[in-house]
């Protein structure tokens, strides 16, 4: 009984919103859309305009010869001060701010002035410097780099052996070219936790639950949801029931016991080398 | 009606509703005049009219629904995560940007203050702090504003932090002797944390305290260089709690910049992730003690450090305790830190030992890797900021946490890296209730609610002599516990989730239960009462 309810308290997990900052995690690598992707972090954070792309590439050709030797590739520094971090910088919406300082230089500072750029020229260098602070700032655009370092044979002996995966799960059955359907780091977090998470990375299937009335009379259905005083499931005919939790008894199906398990036993080699493995199920 | 006669009006009103400074220092019953009630973060009340025996005969006095505002940016529909302040009667409480005075007894609204929103975070605000006849509100774009309490008019503002800079303000600011304690948030671009105190009358710096040393201080040698040290992060996003008797403020020091990506700041990174005790006259350090040095995984030590008194090993001390974010829980001496207990109350795979002073000691293995580092604590760490309780009467102290596992990646592997540099990702979280045995850090029991699971905003904990622990679980439920054995014994379907700590007082000889769920505020009393 406590399993089942353990399972499901994670199952119906799946309704939390990505919440963002002081509080919280950052939606990590989710696309565009709604709360915690580009926008909506950049929303969230109120960083301002969003770059604008197409200028930051051109001002990256500019910015490289005449700026990177004292502030970096990437503008975080290197003889001259960090620009990412800069108040000027962080206060500029369009270049307003950042041109007059690098066409009229700091000479007091040691910068000198770079009077030969265009206003538009000064707008792309700018631009440059709004997407430094993007990729850094803005949490909703964070890429993993790569999670495939494992050896993929000692993953396939895991999977086989120690890891028992092969008594539910087949390579060429349930599994076959998962490796093409997700990025690998997709694939690292549904086998490290393929219920409902709360930063996405899984989704609640339906469970099978069975409720005994006092009766002995038993229904069977798929749970809507289980609190500590109610428990209320659609049967298969589609109709809603729901009990007092202490008059009926509650059987849940427990499908994601071995994952759970499993997440004691883990070391953090075996799980990258079953990502290894999984990554070659093309 | 003559001149002299309005001024006496005026005094009477303006008496009937100003708040006594001594209430700050009693434990609240007729009134609930700061965030936690007292300063002892307990979030225990003796009253005992609402009790175990008579529960079943709560009942709703009044609920306000917040109708007026609407969406807020970034964050949806609004979300009372503050502790409404009751004093002679009213309630205060918050929303980002947003003041309300109700009437106590019948929750009709005496007056709204709206802030135009000009950037910050909207993602909570934890209410206000009280001195006389004033207010104090933080803004999300850090301005400090003193409102008149009789009608919600400002009287003034100051600025705290830039916005632009990625700082953001939620705090309810605290109130100690002459000084308004004020503290920041931000951890998006690198900048360095502070506590400041303000003058009550004009809101004039007093004092401020870094978190994080200059060039040459103490605590310097915890950094490789003073650029790391200077945008290394530390905000002080939740009020402290005070010792009158010792005169010293405890505050929880939030985690170290860069977030995730630790490797341009080895070392402790002082005084991030700690504990520490001011003297709130010059905002000097007397001690500290770091629950989570070199903290890479964004688990601020900003959890309430709940003060008592209370035997241990058979000899009574002068307590603090801290359920944090890490998975640790801590019971320092308060009188002068010395660490009595470091022990987790969830996993804590990310650190392999105890140093001499009584802290952690983080394992390198289990820091954020480019390929996933597996811990056995949620993502977003083993509870957050919603109100832990301490019960004089059972000894222990109570949390609402999580428990389960999460991958947690490095995104920046630049030698110099910048913003989080990483991010914590899916993995099992499961919703708990725990009652912690605090001179042995033993869980005295634990209920893992049966449905749903806890983000960063979940219900807070109220205690009372009622033998009553008032909280809520994940799908709406309001419920009150034996707090001696976690047994339900009365609960009530809220609209949403308990988002904020419940609070409590006697008002016309009536206890009142004030709870905040979304952007609703509900009342109870008793039935025939």
């Amino acid at each position: 009984m406590y399993r089942s309810k353990r399972l499901v308290a994670c199952l119906l997990a799946a309704a939390i919103l990505p919440l963002l900052a002081q509080e919280d995690m950052p939606p990590a690598a989710r696309g565009g859309r709604g709360p915690g992707g580009r926008g909506g972090t950049r929303e969230f954070l109120g960083l301002g305009p969003a770059p604008d792309a197409a200028a930051a590439a051109r001002g990256e050709k500019l910015y490289a010869p005449s700026c990177g030797f004292c502030h970096g590739d990437k503008a975080r520094g290197a003889s001259g001060p960090n620009l990412v971090r800069s108040e000027v910088v962080l206060h500029d919406e369009k270049g307003e701010l950042i041109g007059p300082v690098v066409s009229q230089g700091r000479p007091d500072k040691g910068m000198p002035a770079f009077a030969q750029f265009t206003k538009d020229q000064l707008y792309d260098i700018a631009e440059f410097l709004h997407m430094q602070v993007e990729l850094v700032a803005n949490r909703g655009i964070y890429r993993r780099l790569n999670v495939v370092t494992g050896d993929a044979k000692a993953g396939e002996a895991y999977f086989n052996g120690a890891g028992g995966c092969n008594a539910c799960h087949s390579p060429t059955g349930d599994l076959a070219h998962i490796g093409s359907r997700f990025q690998p780091d997709q694939l690292q977090t549904r086998f490290i936790w393929p219920g409902p998470s709360l930063y996405g990375g899984g989704r609640a299937s339906p469970q099978k639950v069975t409720v005994t009335l006092p009766s002995g009379e038993t229904v069977t259905g798929t749970l809507k949801r289980q609190d500590d005083f109610n428990i209320s499931l659609y049967d298969a005919q589609g109709n809603y029931h729901s009990w007092p939790r202490d008059s009926v008894k509650v059987q849940i199906e427990d499908k994601l016991g071995a994952h759970r398990d499993l997440l004691a036993k883990y070391t953090d080699q075996d799980m990258h080398n079953l990502t290894a493995y999984l990554v070659t199920l093309k | 009606m003559k001149p002299y006669s309005i001024a006496l009006l005026t005094a009477s009103l303006l008496a009937a509703q100003a708040l006594d400074p001594k209430l700050l220092l009693q434990p609240p019953t007729d009134a609930w005049p700061t965030y936690n009630g007292d300063y002892s973060g307990k979030r225990f009340s003796p009253l005992n009219q609402i009790h175990s025996t008579n529960i079943d005969s709560l009942t709703l006095a009044w609920m306000y629904r917040i109708s007026n505002v609407g969406p807020q940016r970034g964050v949806g529909n609004p979300e009372i995560k503050s502790t409404p302040l009751m004093v002679n009667g009213i309630l205060y409480f918050t929303i980002p940007d947003h003041v309300w005075a109700l009437d106590a007894r019948t929750g009709e609204e005496i007056w709204h203050y709206g802030w135009e929103d000009h950037g910050g975070h909207l993602v909570g605000q934890r209410g206000l702090g009280m001195y006389g006849d004033w207010l104090y509100f933080m803004t999300p774009d850090c301005w400090f504003l003193s409102l008149n309490a009789k009608n919600g008019k400002e009287r003034w503002r100051q600025k705290i932090a830039d916005e632009k800079m990625q700082y953001f303000c939620t705090m309810s600011p605290l109130v100690v002797k002459n000084h308004i304690l004020v503290g920041v948030g931000g951890d998006a671009m690198d900048v360095p944390g502070f506590l400041e105190s303000r003058d009550p009358e004009s809101g004039e710096l007093q004092w401020r305290w870094n978190t994080t040393p200059r060039k040459g201080e103490p605590g310097a040698e915890t950094w490789p260089n003073p650029q790391a040290m200077e945008h290394g992060g530390g905000m002080t996003w939740m009020p402290g709690t005070y010792d009158p008797e010792l005169n010293l403020i405890y505050w929880g020091t939030g985690n170290p910049n860069p977030v995730f990506a630790g490797q341009g700041r080895p070392g402790a990174n002082l005084w991030t992730a700690s504990i520490v005790a001011l003297n709130p006259d010059t905002g000097k350090l007397v001690w500290y003690h770091q629950p989570s040095p070199h903290d890479t995984h964004d688990w601020d030590n900003v959890e309430t450090c709940i003060l008592f008194d209370g035997l241990y090993k058979g000899r009574q001390r002068k307590l603090l305790a801290q359920a944090a974010r890490n998975g640790i829980f801590t019971l320092l001496d308060r009188t002068n830190g010395e660490s009595l207990v470091t022990k987790g109350y969830v996993g804590v795979n990310w650190m392999k030992g105890i140093d001499a002073k009584g802290q952690p000691i983080p394992d390198p293995a289990k820091e954020p890797k480019v390929d996933g580092s597996l811990v056995n604590t949620p993502g977003a760490g083993g509870t957050n900021w919603p109100p832990p309780s301490f019960d004089p009467e059972t000894r222990l102290f109570y949390v609402n946490g999580k428990q389960g596992y999460s991958v947690t990646y490095l995104t920046d592997d630049d030698p110099e890296p910048q913003g989080y540099g990483g991010s914590g990702g899916g993995g099992l979280n499961e919703p708990i209730l725990e009652a912690i045995d605090y001179q042995t850090g033993n869980i005295a029991w634990k209920h893992v609610y049966p449905s749903g699971g806890f983000g960063n905003a979940f219900p807070g904990i109220l205690t009372t002599a009622g033998k009553l622990l008032f909280t809520g679980d994940p799908v709406g439920n309001l419920i009150a516990y034996d707090p001696d054995n976690g047994k339900p014994l009365w609960h009530l379907h809220l609209n949403s989730m308990v988002s904020n700590g419940p609070s409590t007082f006697l008002l016309d000889g009536k206890q009142y239960l004030i709870v905040g769920a979304g952007d609703t505020l509900w009342a109870f009393k008793l039935a025939g009462k």
